[in-house]
């Protein structure tokens, strides 16, 4: 008797289960997604390389100015 | 003056990104992948653009090797380091593709394991040159050693002609390539605007390397009073 009043529940929920346009959405949404990450990813990978070009100029002018003003100081000895 | 040069190159790379940004999302999707395949104009230029710098980096090592010029040393290194930057960008971006049309982040295929050898390699060259203290010596290991790395990008640019592969044959500088006209617009000028980038940051490393040159000289004048 409890099987034949389920069965309609079941059939609804494996019915919503392979919800055909639902999973085409569902994939709509993945391949989107990846999309956007793998734009996402592209900009970051430069941005973070730029920024280590930036931390180096930075690192090496100091250290050109450090060196400049030893020679001068020991040139005026 | 090369101040001025470099700024026209980052507003012009910019301007032609951000305008073909919409060219881009325009377009209709491609049958079988979806969106997804719109990342190849990023992918290809960026594959594109390191094959040309290892190529750069190898007639400068040759020529470091003939001529003794530190100016060919500076050269090698600066666009192996942006090219590896741009290697980097292929592989994630192809990772991405590949989960979602492959459903794996990766598959050891021919030609996805000859351009992470490839990755690897230059790499290497990078910690090559921070191990070795003098210049000449560093120069000459490292023009050497690239010689060699360069083997591989013939390997990682016909692997797919060679081996059978899972990776998607040519569709752009091929004959059976199906790329439309509008489509082959977009990614050329993505391509530029790539190259544009790739240009502008060898400059940059270019001019560190020669300051860091300089700083050399002015260490070696500082111990020599």
């Amino acid at each position: 008797m409890r099987s034949v009043t389920l069965t309609p529940f079941i059939a609804i929920l494996l019915q919503a289960a392979y919800d055909p346009i639902r999973e085409e959405i569902g994939r709509l949404r993945r391949n989107f997604q990846g999309l956007i990450w793998g734009f996402v990813a592209a900009w970051v990978i430069l941005l973070l390389y730029t920024l280590m070009l930036t931390a180096r100029e930075r690192k090496i002018r100091r250290e050109m100015e450090r060196l400049k003003s030893m020679v001068e100081e020991t040139e005026k000895k | 003056m090369r101040q001025k040069v470099m700024f026209v190159m980052l507003a012009l790379a910019m301007i032609l990104l951000v305008r073909n940004l919409y060219t881009i999302s325009m377009l209709p999707d491609e049958v079988n992948q979806g969106q997804i395949f719109r990342i190849i104009f990023f992918h290809l230029p960026a594959a594109i653009a390191a094959m040309l710098g290892s190529a750069v980096a190898l007639v400068a090592s040759v020529m470091f090797l003939w001529k003794r010029n530190f100016k060919y040393d500076a050269l090698a290194v600066a666009v192996t380091e942006v090219g590896l930057a741009f290697l980097a960008v292929n592989l994630v971006t192809g990772s991405i593709w590949a989960h979602v049309i492959w459903g794996v982040w990766w598959a050891w295929d021919p030609r996805l394991t000859s351009a992470l050898i490839c990755w690897i390699l230059y790499a290497g060259y990078l910690i090559l040159r921070q191990s070795l203290e003098e210049p000449t010596q560093r120069a000459t290991f490292a023009a050497v050693y690239s010689i060699f790395a360069f083997t591989d990008v013939p390997i990682v640019y016909f692997s797919i002609r060679w081996w059978r592969t899972i990776h998607p044959q040519p569709v752009f500088f091929s004959k059976n390539g199906s790329f439309p006209p509008d489509w082959s617009r977009a990614l050329l000028i993505n391509m530029v605007a790539i190259f544009l980038l790739y240009a502008l940051l060898t400059m940059v490393r270019l001019r560190q390397e020669q300051t860091q040159r300089e700083i050399d000289y002015l260490r070696r004048t500082v111990h020599a009073i």
